[in-house]
């Protein structure tokens, strides 16, 4: 007896009932989403992102940061996001339109950065000294040093003023020489400050104090 | 016999058995020899990865080895250069045996196998040179992945071929895995590169893709596999028949329907739709019952003639990775709870989970195979017990020492992530002691590629030409089926 075009009905109904829920309801529903006028600024929300924060996703996915970094807020009161801090909503599908690809995590082995930008403040050479060596803004750290972004030159006449400066450790550089970023790391840098998910969103409003 | 699911592996007699092995014997040896290679490169990255996540000043701040590039590296090459030619060598072995035919276009799967590897060698490189797309599972640039589906086009077009041909008589259980595996994977691979990696689509509909994605990578082709050579190769090695056909068929559905649909658990309270955190939680609870019925089916099978688990290398990998795969899903399933979830969503069980399905299952299942399927491709045995015996203890260890670790440390430090009171900084440093177990199991299972790759060196350049089968212990009674044939 052959029964094999049955079993290719019966698998191509399941795959293709799953196939429709979970590819193309996303692709039809999420996939249209846009940008909410913002009426205090005039512009939108999610707001748009500068030219650099584009490159600087680029580069954040090629070192594959999101293998220990998360960029989602989960709701309360089920878990504790909010409570602990990482952001002051659920981050919802509409959060995403900033970005060309979505990368949610599945780990925190390093900290959620979806409101990175909101809490690293205006101090941009911190940041580059916390990615040129970790260890010595948080000597528990286990986050790796990506120095390969930036290059030690020596100081021809007045330093840069785009040198990375008090760094103390290991990697600090020889007296005379000073650490410059690449544009790779200038721009991983702007897309971290755009990390902010500060804005409210009609499906995701900003939690106010009860 | 004209049941449409039969319970008979095979009834071919010793001759034609042989001819179709000796015409399958290029294109599976290409498959699994390469996957061999791909394993050790894999496990060694496994292991760079594990180290710098221990002591982050391993290797450091070198562009190529910095840790998330080594980790994609690991987990993508395990994926698709290991495991996927695993399976497609046991699949083609498998199709020919069970369809009763030998292999016909033989060039065309040797020319996939090669186009195949390139595409790996190529993936694999541009991950190292920053050209990852970071998706799980997905990594490979988009310059990578058509090479991987040429190639895979072949394949499957051989495998329906091959069914096209089959001899009349029912369909055993195991050609309706394969059958169904060989389908979902160009549907899988096809749909997620196209939507995320070619030309990607807007990225609010990408988190949803990506989890069927990767969900459906393990739960639709890589389980669907192993099971086909469990059920196949336990049969063979007892010489009774399957135990139940309705136990196989309600295996089989279930698995389909809800494996296909848990990928939504894997991101519950995240920026996707409520009915798809539910449906998956649903999904990975409802998992249980192909885990039940392909468990209870395979053990009722091997009831009272547990005995040649203690000698034959096949049966005892088999076993191993059935019992992980149950284990797996029972884990998979409490894990998924939503109240359980909030606490070890961003946790190190999550790898613990990946080590336990893909090694733990998969990689331990394909060795059964593999040591089952090699010797009646070259027509002598294994050169040394010892060894295989070797492979076993440092693999079970190995992933013990991962598993273990991870989900002991996945649980303290997933409730340090979740109470407010606790600092960020105190859940690395509960995790630390358990990282290490990790590492040294991630040690082991590198020992353990190397000495399986080596055994299978030998088994190809016969270093001893050994007649009588490699046994790991005693053997009480005779096997139905010679183990040469």
């Amino acid at each position: 007896m052959n029964k094999l075009p049955n079993i290719f009905v019966g698998i191509f109904v399941i795959f293709g009932s799953a196939w429709l829920g979970l590819v193309n309801y996303p692709l039809k529903n999420l996939g249209n989403l846009q940008p909410v006028p913002d009426e205090a600024t005039g512009g939108v929300l999610p707001p748009t992102v500068s030219g650099l924060a584009v490159a600087g996703h680029k580069v954040y996915a090629a070192n594959g940061c999101v293998e220990c970094h998360s960029q989602q807020v989960r709701f309360a009161p089920l878990t504790t996001d909010i409570a602990k801090e990482l952001g002051k909503r659920q981050t919802v599908a509409r959060d995403y339109l900033r970005e060309k690809t979505a990368l949610p995590g599945t780990l925190r082995v390093g900290q959620d950065l979806s409101n990175y930008g909101a809490r690293a403040g205006e101090d941009i050479n911190a940041i580059h000294r916390h990615l040129y060596e970790p260890r010595s803004v948080n000597p528990w750290s286990n986050m790796p040093s990506y120095c390969f972004l930036y290059n030690v030159v020596k100081i021809q006449g007045q330093p840069s003023n785009e040198a990375v400066t008090g760094l103390t450790g290991p990697c600090a550089p020889k007296p005379g020489y000073e650490v410059v970023p690449t544009e790779k790391a200038k721009a991983l840098v702007a897309y971290l400050l755009s990390l902010n998910q500060s804005y409210p969103l009609p499906e995701s409003p900003v939690a106010t104090a009860k | 016999m004209s049941h449409d699911l039969s319970n008979q592996p095979d009834n071919l007699t010793a001759a034609e058995r042989a001819q179709i092995d000796s015409s399958t014997s290029g294109a599976a040896l290409l498959f699994f020899g390469s996957s061999a290679f791909w394993l050790v490169f894999a496990s060694l990255f496994d292991v760079i990865g594990a180290i710098q996540l221990t002591y982050p000043s391993f290797l450091d701040g070198i562009s190529f080895l910095t840790y998330g590039r080594v980790v994609q590296t690991a987990t993508t090459v395990m994926a698709y250069g290991f495991a996927t030619p695993a399976a497609i060598g046991i699949a083609v072995w498998l199709t020919a045996r069970l369809c009763k035919v030998p292999l016909s276009h033989h060039r065309m799967l040797v020319s996939a196998g090669i186009v195949w590897n390139l595409g790996i060698l190529v993936g694999a490189c541009s991950i190292l040179a920053g050209n990852s797309t970071s998706f799980a599972l997905l990594s490979f640039p988009a310059f990578a992945t058509p090479i991987l589906f040429v190639s895979y086009a072949l394949i499957a077009i051989w495998v329906l071929f091959t069914f096209n041909e089959r001899k009349s008589g029912g369909l055993f259980v195991s050609a309706w895995f394969v059958f169904a595996a060989v389908m979902a994977f160009p549907w899988l691979f096809g749909t997620a590169n196209a939507l995320l990696v070619w030309n990607p689509v807007a990225a609010p509909a990408q988190p949803a893709i990506a989890l069927w994605f990767s969900s459906g990578f393990f739960n639709l082709w890589l389980v669907p596999v192993g099971v086909a050579a469990a059920f196949y190769i336990i049969p063979k090695s007892t010489g009774l028949p399957v135990a139940s056909s309705n136990l196989s068929l309600l295996g089989f559905w279930t698995l389909l329907l809800f494996g296909a649909w848990t990928g939504g658990a894997q991101i519950i309270g995240g920026p996707v739709p409520a009915w798809i955190t539910s449906a998956g939680v649903a999904a990975s609870i409802m998992m249980l019952v192909p885990a039940l019925a392909i468990g209870l089916n395979l053990h009722l099978t091997l009831d009272g003639h547990y005995a040649p688990v203690a000698w034959s290398p096949a049966l005892r990998f088999i076993v191993t990775g059935i019992g992980c795969l149950v284990t797996y899903w029972i884990l998979v399933a409490i894990n998924s709870i939503p109240g359980v979830n909030a606490m070890t969503q961003f946790s190190d069980i999550n790898r613990a989970l990946y080590h336990l399905g893909h090694f733990g299952f998969f990689a331990m299942t394909a060795f059964g195979a593999i040591y089952y399927i090699v010797p009646r491709l070259t027509g002598h045995e294994w050169p040394c017990a010892k060894f295989i015996s070797l492979h076993y203890w440092l693999a079970v260890t190995g992933f013990g020492f991962i598993v273990s670790g991870l989900i002991l440390g996945g649980l303290i430090q997933g409730s340090a992530l979740s109470q407010t009171i606790i600092t960020f900084r105190s859940s690395v440093e509960f995790a630390w002691p358990f990282r290490l177990t990790a590492m040294l199991g991630s040690l082991l299972i590198l020992a353990s590629a190397v000495n399986f790759a080596m055994l299978l060196i030998g088994i190809l350049l016969e270093t001893h030409k050994n007649q009588a089968p490699a046994l790991m212990a005693e053997r009480e009674e005779n096997s139905q089926e010679p183990v040469a044939v």
